[in-house]
């Protein structure tokens, strides 16, 4: 239960895009097709999943106090994180160039560039201020590449909608990108508040 | 026909005046279907245009102003412990209900078409007759005691950003009128929500405060001295009188919590504070079937709405932690507004999901979240508004889903 209440959390209620507004390049920039925005969204629930409980493992046992080495190495944690990070995009990179070129070739920069999201290394730092355990690191990661996915494919259909509109020149395109995103964050705002542990 | 050659004979040139041809045009095609006709690709025949599918939903709205306005009135004097009854001092009611609503109509319409005027002769079109629903629906969405500068503010963010931005009539993402609400109820928390502010005529709504006439009701009263029939008369707000709403009686005690200040019937009937023509249940069914009658507004989202709030409230009965949580999932019904959004917000066909499939999935999901924020979000009373926002964001996303899904079903079976 606590599990699906850290997963919900970061899902919806926090979403780290809608509310944090992290993660915001990719966001905006690749969201103009739902195909690629479905592609990058699954790249990002993937390497969050991921890059979570290893930030955990070597957060908890490498860099606190109480872990392997016995000394408080906490400020390297930026470093490590980014590490693991670059690590698993590198992977995820050449997974999807195996598996789907096309995919590949439409993501072009935005893919490599995952790494210095800062939804991913956001999401860890959370993880290490919120003091989440591994089980929910896991969902926290889950959970927010999830938001961050929905967020994404709302946009790039909303995006593709209003490709058919009389949006004035001025605002076609990227502007009318970050009205979009604003008045989704709006949107968003219905479920905050709730707290899935008061029940 | 000399009414039709005499508007020609005055119809302003377009070149020379831009804005008045543009309100020529606007108030010529009330009057006459006009001549332009589609030349190119498919085509419907049908005498339903724009304006005439616009009008209809402004009469399915007909019942719920004049019971709106009335019951304004008629809470103003159940705060004041007076005319009880819901028929006695019928003209006072209904004086005091057009003082506090007829400026929120004029200046939501003023406002809102002047600004669709304006875009129409800068960007060259014609006058889109989109704002005639949200400039009905507006004001009866609001609180009564609205500050007009409040409602201005909130027209033009929903008319300009959410509207025009996106390319005029038809083109929005999200509901109109909503957003405007939405804005007062981000910006102006403390005039939209909380139980002081659903009941009008007091200088503020707690024990023993004064009522607060304006010039309206000095008219009024000369008028009624010259009929000899009773007049305003200042008064206090009468002791033990909270204005709690419904549903922040159900949030504090439950069901019980709210029987004890309204029967059922109070409920169903719409003799309670609340936004002004949300209340009265059985006026917005009757509108809301004609719209279904005459093919505006689609059933499937009503019905599936209906279904997903009643499913999350039942599953909100099995839970049962809280006293809110347990208030009997038919009478969750009796509460808010509910019908209101089902009616008119829901089936707004521009920002509905546009697909059959789509807009079961989209009325369910409103139902199913608007439940949710209701009863477990605190932080704010009333879910179908922020519900149905939400939905809209998602509604092209449904319909996306659904056409792919056919196409590739279609694919595998040929």
């Amino acid at each position: 239960m606590e599990l699906v209440n850290v997963f919900l959390k970061a899902a919806f209620i926090e979403n780290l895009i809608l509310s944090y507004f992290l993660g915001m390049c990719s966001f905006l920039a690749v969201s103009k097709t739902v195909k690629t925005a479905f592609g990058l969204g699954l790249a990002v629930i993937f390497v969050l999943g991921i890059t979570m409980p290893i930030n955990w493992l070597i957060y908890t046992f490498l860099l606190s106090e109480g872990g392997l080495i016995g000394m408080d190495l906490t400020f390297l944690r930026l470093i490590l994180f980014i590490a693991v990070i670059a690590s698993m995009v590198q992977l995820v990179e050449m997974v999807i160039e195996k598996v789907s070129p096309a995919l590949y070739n439409s993501l072009g920069i935005f893919l490599p560039l995952i790494t210095v999201n800062c939804a991913i290394l956001g999401g860890s730092l959370f993880m290490v201020s919120r003091e989440y355990n591994f089980s929910e690191s896991v969902a926290f990661g889950l959970g927010g590449g999830f938001g961050w996915f929905l967020a994404i494919v709302a946009l790039a259909a909303i995006r593709e909608k209003i490709r058919y509109s009389k949006v004035p020149a001025p605002l076609r395109g990227l502007g009318m990108a970050f009205i979009l995103t604003g008045l989704m964050g709006m949107a968003f705002l219905s479920l905050l508040g709730i707290d899935p542990a008061a029940f | 026909m000399g009414l039709l050659d005499y508007l020609k004979k005055i119809e302003p040139d377009k070149k020379k005046s831009p804005f008045l041809h543009t309100l020529f045009d606007g108030f010529f095609t009330f009057l006459y279907t006009p001549e332009t006709v589609t030349k190119s690709g498919s085509h419907l025949r049908d005498g339903m245009d724009l304006k005439r599918t616009m009008i209809h939903v402004v009469i399915g709205l007909q019942l719920c102003y004049l019971f709106g306005t009335y019951n304004v009135g008629h809470q103003h004097f159940v705060a004041m412990g007076e005319y009880l009854g819901i028929l006695e001092g019928f003209h006072l009611k209904l004086a005091h209900g057009l003082i506090k609503m007829l400026p929120l109509f004029i200046i939501a319409n003023l406002v809102g078409l002047g600004i669709e005027f304006w875009y129409a002769a800068k960007r060259g079109h014609a006058i889109e007759e989109g704002y005639l629903v949200t400039g009905a629906l507006i004001p009866l969405i609001m609180p009564p005691d609205l500050p007009i500068w409040i409602l201005v503010l909130s027209i033009i963010f929903a008319v300009v950003i959410c509207k025009e931005a996106f390319g005029g009539t038809g083109m929005n993402i999200w509901n109109i009128a909503l957003m405007s609400r939405m804005f007062v109820f981000f910006a102006y928390p403390t005039t939209i929500s909380g139980d002081e502010v659903w009941v009008s005529g007091f200088e503020a709504l707690r024990e023993g405060a004064a009522t607060s006439y304006g010039y309206g009701h000095s008219i009024f009263n000369w008028l009624f001295g010259i009929l000899d029939i009773p007049q305003f008369t200042a008064g206090t707000v009468v002791d033990g009188y909270s204005g709690a709403t419904p549903l922040s009686l159900a949030y504090q005690g439950g069901w019980e919590a709210v029987t004890a200040a309204y029967t059922t019937t109070e409920m169903w009937w719409g003799m309670i504070p609340g936004s002004i023509g949300e209340t009265c249940k059985p006026f917005i069914i009757a509108g809301a079937l004609f719209l279904i009658v005459t093919g505006i507004a689609s059933w499937r989202i009503m019905l599936s709405m209906v279904v997903g709030a009643a499913t999350m409230a039942l599953l909100l009965n099995a839970w049962g932690a809280t006293p809110f949580m347990d208030v009997p999932w038919y009478y969750q019904f009796y509460m808010g507004s509910f019908f209101f959004a089902m009616a008119f917000m829901a089936t707004d066909p521009v920002t509905a999901a546009s697909t059959n499939t789509g807009k079961i999935a989209y009325g369910f999901l409103i139902g199913f979240i608007g439940m949710i924020v209701r009863v477990l979000n605190p932080a704010y009373p009333e879910g179908w508004m922020l519900a149905i926002i939400f939905m809209n964001t998602f509604a092209a996303l449904l319909d996306r889903l659904v056409i792919d899904t056919h196409i590739s079903k279609r694919l595998k079976s040929a």
